[in-house]
Order: structure tokens, then sequence, then C-alpha cells
């Protein structure tokens, strides 16, 4: 377990480390969305750039009304945090980490960069072949870039690690759905964030090793069990806070929570198209559930399968994409009479306004208990 | 003329005709509750125009109609905002939808009357977040038939391949909606029209180039103000294509008019500025009060827009169509809606979601060179992400020309909430007197 928490927190040094180890290129990106696995079957290490509170004094001066987060993305590169980084991918995404990447190339154009269009609408009828060429290309963009030719075997193992990787996850994701489960939100999410910037081969590896300890551990402590909601989350904070007075999330919808892990790639004989379909079929983000709904529906089959009883909405504030989303998870939550307390935050979390809000929501979701272990 | 008075000035002939479209065009809102005509929300659907060939479908704007709200009530354009807020709707959410479908929830029009329920929705992802999203409320209060029209672009060094087959997802999309609308309302495309229209499109275009050229010369025939109305009741408010072809027709002969004869839009026009993106719709008269300082703003990359995608000539000293890609078959050649619709969307490939932030940077010191302005005002809109994506890189760019940039908050075009409209007209007189001009007026 501490040696995840340790790579997350110490994670410039373990991908500089690899680079070290490895003489492959880093390649930093925004977005769930991103198929990481390309990159990787190329030899490129992806890494996902995670947002921390650092002092700003730089990115007002080109940056204004976006959330927190990207301006701390921009701000982590000014201050060489992100020195290792070779080259940046843009998706088709949220507009903020849109202009992150487009300020952050202002500054640092000698990096190499891409950007990958991947539909807003992934349902849409032609979307799977529109992301598929566009796999195409950014195939083809990191051959050149790398030298290396890349071949189907190679695809295959990226998929198979990858896929791995997901299923190691997923178990974490079912250890929670227990009663008392052996392992508490704030360590999976930790264990989740540290994947997103490792080797898959090095995190599956360690996952292997970690999940049977899990496994054994004694069932933890009887808590208040709540879904995570909302802007994607870059430390494991808010977990904490709520383990803090009785509760435990013991499952999440954020992008870069479940939605990182919920489906694989199914293999087919056509590599990218496999490869892209994994992404058009997983969880909906925010942004991009749009025309039928999706994610409310996702969030419910969450909610019911890992027993929640109560739910939190954690919004970064000027996050448009969940800023629209909200009304229908509201809905759905009133409609389904689950407890829900909503708020906003930005890198940094306001401990005492949030604390309160998760003890009246405890207090709340306590008494209307109907599940049959019930609280005493 | 008064001592003031640099040039002749006379009030806009066409000011009556652009009143009675707008009449035309809040009367066409005002009786869609009760109209029989399918009403369609957005409809924005960017370089294909097929919303107009399907008789029987209305369509409505929630930006304008935000814009009109905000500016005309702001009791009532609050009370909607609170409306979408309190059902979960995010603070910095665009204030045009935020106000619209605000509405929708109360129920009912700022006159009291019935709000006009969508019978379907065509959002798309040009060219922000909130317009990727902005069909979400109609389309979460009811089960209404949806589409999605993706907008597919990319970055970077031009690739033919990769566009075609970014330009056959868009052709795809535009035909599905067509043709499902076909099947599912039982009405029919007028497939005639479109395709002839696309054959003249290209003339009506190109009045708004003109006018865009026209308005470079000294003394500038139109002002900002002048050129936000046309450009709303030409555009946005989706007003049929006849009654606006006549209009600009009138338009562009008038403002040609104007420019022969050095008829100025301000009198004592001595400073000229532009902006970039939408002003505050309820509080255009800082405009006039900039007139006080013989300051004209001579337009937006926004307003300008209607012009299509353009690219500044810096060697003819002229705006000029911007083609990327050239369609396949020639004009001459289109006999069917898909070669109409491939048409249209390869010739459209210069102006695209993304590209549009591109050329929002990249191009607005072409777009202060080609205007002539010594300043700029830019607006530093918290809501609405599309209306303020850029807006700090253009300033540092303009300023490193030499242009003198005036930034200046508030929630967005169609929000009145944070703007502090005392403390703006504050910063405009400090701006103008830093620069060396006193009121002459």
């Amino acid at each position: 377990m501490n040696k995840f928490s340790s790579i997350f927190e110490n994670r410039h040094d373990y991908a500089r480390d690899w680079k070290k180890r490895s003489g492959g290129k880093v390649l930093g990106y925004y977005c769930t969305y991103f198929p990481e696995e390309v990159a990787y079957a190329a030899g490129i290490l992806p890494v996902r750039i995670l947002a921390k509170h650092f002092p700003d004094d730089t990115t007002d001066r080109l940056m204004y009304g976006n959330c927190y987060v990207t301006r701390d993305m921009f701000n982590q590169f000014n201050l060489g945090h992100y020195d290792y980084i070779d080259g940046l991918v843009c998706l088709e995404s949220c507009q903020w980490w849109y202009n992150a990447f487009d300020v952050t190339m202002q500054v640092f154009p000698n990096l190499w960069s891409h950007y990958l269009f991947t539909p807003d609408y992934p349902d849409g009828n032609r979307s799977k072949d529109v992301l598929r060429s566009e796999l195409s290309v950014i195939q083809k963009k990191f051959e050149e870039w790398t030298g290396k030719t890349v071949t189907d075997a190679e695809l295959d193992n990226a998929i198979e690690i990858y896929n791995t990787n997901r299923r190691l996850l997923r178990r974490l994701y079912e250890l929670r759905r227990f009663n008392n489960p052996v392992i508490l939100g704030s360590e999976a999410m930790e264990i989740m964030l540290a994947n997103q910037v490792m080797d898959k081969a090095e995190a599956n590896k360690m996952l292997e090793e970690l999940i049977p300890e899990l496994e054994d551990r004694a069932p933890g402590e009887d808590r208040v069990r709540f879904i995570l909601i909302g802007s994607e989350t870059y430390d494991a904070e808010l977990e904490k806070l709520i383990e803090g007075v009785g509760g435990n999330v013991v499952i999440d919808d954020l992008d870069n929570g479940s939605g990182y892990v919920w489906n694989e790639v199914v293999p087919l004989k056509d590599r990218l198209m496999a490869i892209g379909l994994r992404y058009l079929g997983k969880p909906h983000s925010a942004l991009k559930d749009n025309v039928w709904r999706r994610r409310p529906e996702q969030i419910f089959r969450l909610s019911e399968d890992f027993q929640v009883d109560a739910a939190i909405i954690a919004k970064q504030i000027y996050c448009h994409p969940h800023g629209t989303d909200m009304y229908a998870v509201w809905k759905l939550l009133q409609e389904r009479k689950i407890p829900y307390h909503t708020f906003e935050r930005d890198t940094t979390l306001p401990y005492e306004e949030t604390r309160l809000g998760v003890e009246a929501l405890i207090h709340v979701a306590k008494q209307g208990m109907t599940r049959a272990n019930g609280w005493s | 003329m008064s001592t003031n008075q640099l040039w002749e000035t006379k009030p806009l002939e066409i000011w009556d005709r652009a009143k009675a479209l707008r009449a035309y065009w809040q009367q066409s809102i005002d009786d869609s509750a009760a109209d029989t005509k399918l009403l369609l929300a957005h409809g924005n659907t960017g370089d294909v125009s097929w919303r107009d060939y399907f008789s029987n479908l209305n369509i409505i704007e929630d930006n304008p109609v935000g814009a009109m709200m905000a500016s005309t009530s702001d009791e009532f354009s609050r009370k909607s905002r609170l409306a979408s807020e309190v059902r979960g709707w995010g603070r910095e959410i665009c204030g045009y939808v935020q106000n619209c479908w605000g509405a929708q929830f109360l129920g009912y029009q700022q006159d009291g009357s019935v709000f006009p329920y969508r019978d379907l929705s065509v959002p798309f992802t040009d060219p922000c977040d909130q317009h990727t999203k902005r069909g979400q409320q109609c389309m979460d209060l009811s089960p209404i038939p949806r589409w999605g029209g993706d907008w597919p672009i990319y970055l970077g060094e031009d690739d033919p391949a990769r566009d075609k087959e970014l330009i056959e997802t868009r052709v795809w999309c535009t035909l599905k909606i067509i043709a499902d609308i076909e099947r599912i309302f039982d009405t029919e495309f007028d497939d005639a029209s479109f395709i002839n229209d696309i054959k003249t499109e290209r003339e009506r275009s190109d009045h708004g180039i003109r006018i865009m050229n026209l308005m470079t010369k000294t003394p500038s025939p139109l002002s900002q103000k002048d050129l936000y109305s046309f450009y709303t009741l030409g555009g946005l408010t989706r007003l049929p294509p006849e009654i606006l072809g006549d209009f600009w027709q009138a338009l562009i002969d008038e403002i040609q008019w104007r420019a022969d004869h050095q008829i100025a839009a301000v009198g004592n026009e001595r400073y000229r500025y532009m902006e970039a993106h939408p002003s505050p719709w309820h509080f255009l008269k800082y405009m006039r009060y900039l007139e006080h300082y013989g300051a004209v703003c001579i337009g937006s990359q926004y307003s300008q827009m209607m012009a299509g995608s353009v690219s500044w000539n810096k060697e003819t000293k002229e705006f000029e169509r911007r083609v990327i890609r050239k369609p396949e078959k020639d004009v001459e050649n289109v006999k069917t809606r898909e070669d109409a619709v491939r048409y249209v969307l390869t010739e459209a490939r210069g102006h695209r979601f993304k590209d549009d932030e591109y050329f929002r940077k990249n191009e607005i010191t072409d777009f202060a060179e080609g205007f002539g302005v010594q300043g700029a005002i830019l607006a530093l809109w918290r809501g609405g992400v599309g209306c303020t994506l850029t807006r700090k890189e253009q300033g540092l760019r303009l300023s490193k020309m030499g242009v003198r940039v005036l930034h200046y908050e508030g929630s967005q075009p169609g929000d009145r909430t944070d703007l502090d409209e005392k403390r703006f007209l504050d910063q405009i007189d400090e701006w103008m007197e830093c620069q060396g001009l006193q009121k002459i007026s």
C-alpha cells in the first residue's frame, strides 16, 4: 500500500527514474479518453498530468476563468515539476484542459505535441470510425517521434497489460462492495492515482502482490458508505476527511476513478478499432454525456451495487462540464431518495465547511438507514 | 456640425427595416407556444443551414433569447437563472443558457405567456463546452428527439487525408439529422431550394466580407453597436433566407454609400478600438459613452464572423475569404443533398471549433492591423467558457504590437450579476485619459 502512496507522492521522481532506466519518452496527457495503449505500444510512458496546490504567481498572465486544476497544471510546468515530460497530447474534451495545453505549448514550444479528436457524442453512429481514423494518425505520429514502428504484437501486448491493470483495479473496487470493506476509500484513490502515472507493467506486479494482502485483512469498521461524484480528483484528501468523521467512500463516479477502469478493450483483429471502442464505451464523462444520457444510470447502478447510504458531489469551481451536468445527478438522487451533499472546491479542500457538511449528511443518512446490518 | 465634429454623420436608413425584422423575430417566439410548427431548440448547425429547408420548423436559439432577457428584465432573468441553479446548474454556466432554460423551468416567458417547449433539439460542439451541453436542459425535461452533430477538428499542420475523415463524419451527422427529421416528423426537406441556395450562398456571404472591408475605412461607416444588431438579426435569429437576402442587400448598399461619402458612424471619430468577443448586451451604452472621447468600436472577431472564415491580406490590405480545402466537385456539379452537404462542409473547413480558438489569438493582430485600431477592450467573462478562452493571450499579443488593452470583468454577456457598470465606466475614463484623450462632447 505504502509503495503506491509513495509513488503517487513522488510521481515526478518515479517518471524521471523510469526515463533513466528505459531511455524512453514520457508523454503528458490530461483526459481519461486518451488511448494510452497506443502510446505504450510505441514505448512511450503516458503520464497523467495531475494538479496539486502550489503558490501561483504566473498563470494569471495567460489564463482567466480557468478552474484551479488547470491553472496548477500549467503552474507546475512553470515551476519545473514536469521537466521530464517530452511531449503533451490534448484531446477534444474540457476547454480548460485545452487552454492548459495551449498555454503550456506557448511557453514550452519545444515540447512534442498532438491534438487528438475524440467525439463529443461518443454514441454517435460514426464516432467509432472517426476515432479509429484519429488513432491511426496518432500512431503514425508516435512512430515518427520515436523512430519506431508499432507492430500488432506490441499493440496486443499493450492491450493485454492495460486490460490486466483494469482488471486488477476492478478487484480493488470489488473489495469495497463488501460490508465493512478491507480497504478505505483514501487508500484506493491513492492507488488509482498512482496507477495513472506509472508504467502499467510495473503497477500490475505491485497490484498482484498487494491484492492478496488486502484480502487477508480483517474487515474494516462499520462506516456510512458514500459514493463520490463530480469533477476529477487529484488527491485523497476528501476521502480522508470523510473517514475522519465516520464515513467511507466505497465507490466513485469520477473520470479518473471508476471511469478509468470500468471497461476493457475487447480484442479484435483491427486493434485500433478495438481500442477506440473501449474509450467510446467507457462510462461517460460529464462533458460527453450528451443526447440520450447514460451517466445518471451509471451512478444509480454504482450506488445500488455498492450499497451507498449517501452521495458527495465535489465540483471544482469553474468546472463547466459538471456545472451543466449536476442537474441530472441531483434529479436522479432526489428521485431515488439518496441523500447528498454538494460542495465546490479548488486544488485545496475547504476543510472545516466540508467536514461540517459531511457530518450533517452522515446524520441524515443514519436516521434514514434501513440497511440490514443497521446502525446502533 | 459642432466644433468637435470631424466627419459628417447621418442616421442609418435601414434601421426601420431592422426594427421590423426584430419585431418579426419576437413575434415568432411569442407565437411559438401556440404555433403548430415544430419547434427546434438550437439548430445552430454551423455551415449547413438545413434548418431553413423544412417548411414546418421554427427555430429558437437560446443565445439571443437569453441575451434579450438579461437586457430587458434583470428581474426576470435573475428569477430564471435561479430556477436553473436550484435544480443543480452551476453558477459559472453561460447566462444565455441559464436565462432561457430557467424560463423553461418556470414554465412562462417574460410577458407571462406560456414557455414554448421545444419539440426537438440539435445542440453541437461549436464553439465551446457550453454549446456541447446546452441542449441538455430541454432534452432532460422530456424525451424529445435529439441529435448531436459532432464537430471534428484538429490542430497542427494541414493533413488532407485526416481532414477528409473528419469532414465525412460531419457530412454523415448532417445527413442523418435531416433524414431522421423527415422520418420521425413525416415532413419533407426541400432539396431543390437547398441545392439552389448553396449555389448562391457565396454571394450572400460575400456581403459580410464587403461590410468588414468597408469598416476598415476611416471614418468607419458603422460602429460595433450597429453591427451587433445586424449580425444578430442577420444570422443568429435564424430568420427565413428570402427575408434575410433582401435585408443584407439593402444593408450593403447603404454602407457602401456611407463609405463612398465618408459618412461616419461616430461624427467625432479620432480613436478606433476593437473587441474580441461579446459585450454585455444589457450595457452596450458604454460604447456611446466612449463616443464622448471620439472613440469608435469597429467590431470584434465575434461580430465579424458574419463574413465567415477570412484572412487579412497584408499586400492588398483587404480581408479575403479563406478556403483551406477545395471541394472535389464544383458548385455547378452539385446535384444531390449529399453533394450539397459535402460541398459546404468541405469549403467550410477553415472555420471550425478549435480553429476558432487558434485564429482568435493568432490572428487577432491581423485583425487589429486591418482595422487600424489604437486600442482594444477585451472582456473577461467568468461564465461561459467560450466567451473568455484565450482572452489574456490576445491582450498580450495586442500589447506587444502597441495596441492599448483594457480588460474588465463580469459574469457573462447574458448575465448582469457581476458587472460593475460604474467601475467599468471609471476604467474607461482612466484608460482614455492615460492615452492623452479627454472627453470632447
